[in-house]
């Protein structure tokens, strides 16, 4: 793999593990919109905005 | 809903859509390449929305939003968690699409099998593939059959819907392979999207708005806004769920396929970014559909009815219905006829290809095309027949599909790689994933398609490490995709 891809695999690793363990520890209690709901949705969010970067390069 | 709007609604969209797959004729369709693999020469927006198309099937509108109904937001996590996984196209995406090019590549499978330097490795992927997307394409058929039967209180039988279904496929397949299934798709996108959408602005606002809508859910059913909630999504099944489909980018033939297609990497990309636009917004309304159901209607006996009581409510004019309602037929539609189309290639070019001496790409080609009706009547009749072998068979796709995902990281990641290896990890853990959903066997309370990957990597791994690895083949390989990478950034630094 190329350093670039290294890089924003491990960021986009970071966000799928952040994924899997807040809401099942931290949030479980929080039972409004702003709980997992809101996570979930800045995580994806986070996972488009990764993958403009990590392509950006790719021409013609 | 009348019967009638049903009627005259479905009629309109066969006619517009059949006019859309007669205009994306172009070109002679007259080798595998070209009939497959729309000659690699797709646009991105087509890309993009023929992507979408073929990986939401109906299972969004109605099981994404019946799993919402039934475990809260839990439902949601797992489809971001999916939606997370894509960004394996951003690794793989070019990969697959320089090789694909270079060797000339049709089948995801047929890569294999070249890159592990053994045809029996492409024999045994697709042989794999089809006993796992059959009867996944059945339960889509039957998906629609249910959802005219249901919308319409038994005015459309069932039958009517899954054999209306089949033909539909089968003529959007035919008319100029790829390419209608793509531009069909695209419609299909657009109308899924925009109406679903709509439906639930619709919704929203009948409930009071937006803070309405979370006010209720805060205080009707709190525990639907959080994991595990109800207990639904208790952790091990939340992880049963997320892994397969993590992988689905990749395991899943038809979606992986499409990495062979885009004109260039920016087209690539442009599907990839459009896809992930799309999957944000049309996950979105699918699980705010569920949780509308479930403050609507609290007491259903089965998950399933959420969205069929949730068209016929009040909240929805009729017509927008109707027209929703075709949408999802419309999205079980384009997912079948996207698997008709790969297995029919996986068939012509990896099965019959190998297994037949003296073939060329003509009479490939007039393989795949016989072959797509027959395995869109194998689908109808696994739809008719409801036994219990299919139901797991379908069950058990994604996790049966994911044990090829440790050779496909292998051939772009591990030189040591070998066919042994492959052929191993395939069939040994295919044939533990359906003994273990046949059998209903949980090992450690953990799902077969966890077990499927674990095993399947490990046996990879150990069986490629006592064998001979085809070193030339995997050098070539490898360094070209490692040059042509290379080029991607010194264009840019430039």
């Amino acid at each position: 793999m190329e350093s670039r891809e290294w890089k924003w695999g491990l960021v986009i690793l970071g966000i799928v593990l952040i994924g899997y363990i807040l809401p099942y520890t931290l949030l479980t209690n929080i039972a409004a919109w702003y709980g997992s709901l809101l996570l979930w949705s800045l995580l994806a969010i986070m996972i488009i905005i990764v993958n403009y970067f990590l392509t950006k390069d790719w021409g013609e | 809903m009348s019967t009638n709007m049903v009627w005259w609604t479905i009629a309109i969209y066969i006619i517009i859509a059949l006019y859309i797959a007669y205009l994306s004729r172009s070109g002679k369709q007259n080798n595998m390449a070209s009939y497959f693999i729309g000659d690699r020469k797709l646009n991105g927006f087509v890309s993009a929305l023929s992507y979408s198309a073929t990986t939401y099937s109906a299972f969004m509108l109605v099981g994404l939003a019946g799993l919402t109904y039934k475990g809260g937001v839990g439902a949601f996590g797992f489809e971001i968690i999916y939606f997370m996984g894509v960004s394996l196209v951003a690794f793989f995406g070019p990969r697959f699409w320089l090789v694909g090019k270079k060797y000339g590549y049709v089948t995801p499978s047929e890569m294999l099998g070249d890159r592990y330097d053994n045809k029996m490795v492409a024999v045994v992927v697709s042989i794999t593939s089809c006993l796992f997307l059959i009867p996944y394409s059945a339960v889509q058929l039957a998906g629609v059959g249910y959802l005219l039967q249901g919308m319409t209180n038994d005015a459309i039988p069932f039958t009517t819907g899954v054999v209306l279904a089949t033909v539909l496929a089968i003529v959007f397949s035919f008319i100029a392979g790829i390419r209608s299934v793509a531009w069909t798709d695209s419609l299909q996108a657009l109308l899924m999207i925009i109406t679903s959408t709509v439906v639930v602005l619709l919704i929203i606002k009948g409930l009071g708005g937006l803070g309405g809508f979370f006010d209720l859910l805060k205080t009707d059913q709190p525990e639907s806004l959080t994991v595990p909630g109800n207990g639904f999504f208790s952790f091990t099944t939340f992880l049963g769920l997320t892994i397969p489909w993590f992988f689905f980018s990749l395991s899943n033939p038809q979606v992986s396929q499409r990495l062979f297609m885009p004109s260039s990497l920016k087209s690539l990309r442009y599907m990839l970014m459009g896809f992930l636009v799309f999957g944000f917004i049309y996950t979105i309304v699918s699980v705010v559909w569920g949780f509308s159901a479930s403050l609507m209607f609290p007491d259903l006996a089965n998950a399933d009815l959420a969205t069929p009581k949730l068209l016929s409510s009040d909240l929805v004019p009729p017509i927008l219905g109707a027209i929703v309602m075709v949408g999802i037929m419309a999205a079980a539609i384009s997912t079948i006829d996207s698997i008709l189309l790969t297995l029919s290639s996986l068939f012509a070019r990896d099965i019959y290809g190998n297994l037949k001496n003296e073939t060329d790409d003509q009479k490939q080609l007039f393989v795949g095309k016989v072959v797509i009706p027959v395995i869109a009547i194998l689908a109808f009749l696994f739809a008719q027949l409801e036994v219990n072998l299919i139901a797991v068979l379908s069950v058990a796709s994604s996790a049966g599909l994911i044990v090829a995902v440790p050779a496909i990281v292998g051939a772009f990641f591990w030189k040591r790689g070998t066919s042994a290896g492959v052929l191993t990890s395939v069939i040994g853990s295919g044939l533990m994933v359906i003994l273990f959903e046949l059998t209903n066997i949980k090992p450690l309370g953990l799902a077969s398609g966890i077990w499927g990957i674990v095993v399947s990597s490990l046996l990879f791994i150990i069986v490629s490490l006592l064998t001979t690895a085809p070193e030339k083949k995997a050098n070539e390989f490898l360094s070209y995709i490692k040059t042509e990478l290379g080029k991607l950034k010194t264009v840019k630094t430039k």
